[in-house]
């Protein structure tokens, strides 16, 4: 069984769910799986969380149109994305992307300009929410 | 009887949502200009910065999108348009 090439998104309220694997066919050489979990400073500040604002349904269409360029340029298999809208507590999941190749070179590739465009050009903005102590 | 040709110049209200920083920075959701003539992004952006200096840094910083799509700054804007400033954006 060969894989079709296929993009997927989706923008959930609050933290992101464990990650599932998915079923893969014949072609997949390789899976980056990245995902950015909220850390418990911002600078020298202790949070508590974060609150992401998304500007649907903006947001949802640039993540798949990027998605959609990278597939094509570097060749990959699979870009499968998931952002969180709303708070995510310190130590939860905000966004994950996973990337399916026939080699890994395409796929960590991919995955480093898919971070750094998105983190560029994506209508999502993110605040602290600080501790209280 | 002699009539004198008037000239009247378009105005139209504008209504710019704003996001993250620069809605904090404004203390608002959204802000509302007005702008003579033909309305583009470029004539807009002029005209925001001309009444709301306080968006200068995220208007140099920021691109402007319509109807949930980045636009051009040759891109008019017509009545109805969603308009949107996306600027500082911190994603992931």
């Amino acid at each position: 069984m060969s894989v079709a090439a296929v993009v997927t998104v989706s923008v959930l309220d609050g933290p992101l769910p464990a990650h599932v694997p998915s079923a893969l066919g014949e072609g997949v050489g390789a899976v980056v799986l990245f995902e950015g979990v909220v850390r418990g400073s911002e600078g020298d500040r202790t949070i508590d969380a974060l609150e992401y604002e998304v500007y649907e349904p903006m947001a949802s269409r640039e993540l798949g149109l990027l998605a959609s360029e990278l597939l094509a340029t570097h060749g990959v298999l699979a870009m499968h994305v998931w952002h969180s809208c709303g708070r995510v507590p310190v130590g939860q999941c905000s966004f994950r992307l996973e990337v399916w190749s026939a080699h890994r070179v395409e796929g960590l590739r991919a995955t480093d300009e898919f971070i750094h465009r998105m983190k560029r050009d994506v209508p999502i903005w993110k605040r602290a929410v600080e501790s209280a102590g | 009887m002699t009539r004198e040709a008037t000239a009247y110049t378009a105005v139209m209200e504008v209504q710019v949502r704003l996001f993250g920083p620069s809605a904090d920075a404004l203390g608002a959701a959204h802000v509302t200009v007005r702008v003579e003539g033909e309305v583009t992004c470029l004539s807009l952006r002029k005209a925001l910065g001309r009444d709301i200096p306080a968006l200068t840094p995220y208007l140099d910083a920021g691109r402007f999108a319509v109807n949930h799509a980045f636009a051009r700054e040759s891109q008019r804007i017509r009545p109805g348009d969603e308009v949107a400033l996306i600027a500082m954006v911190s994603g992931g």
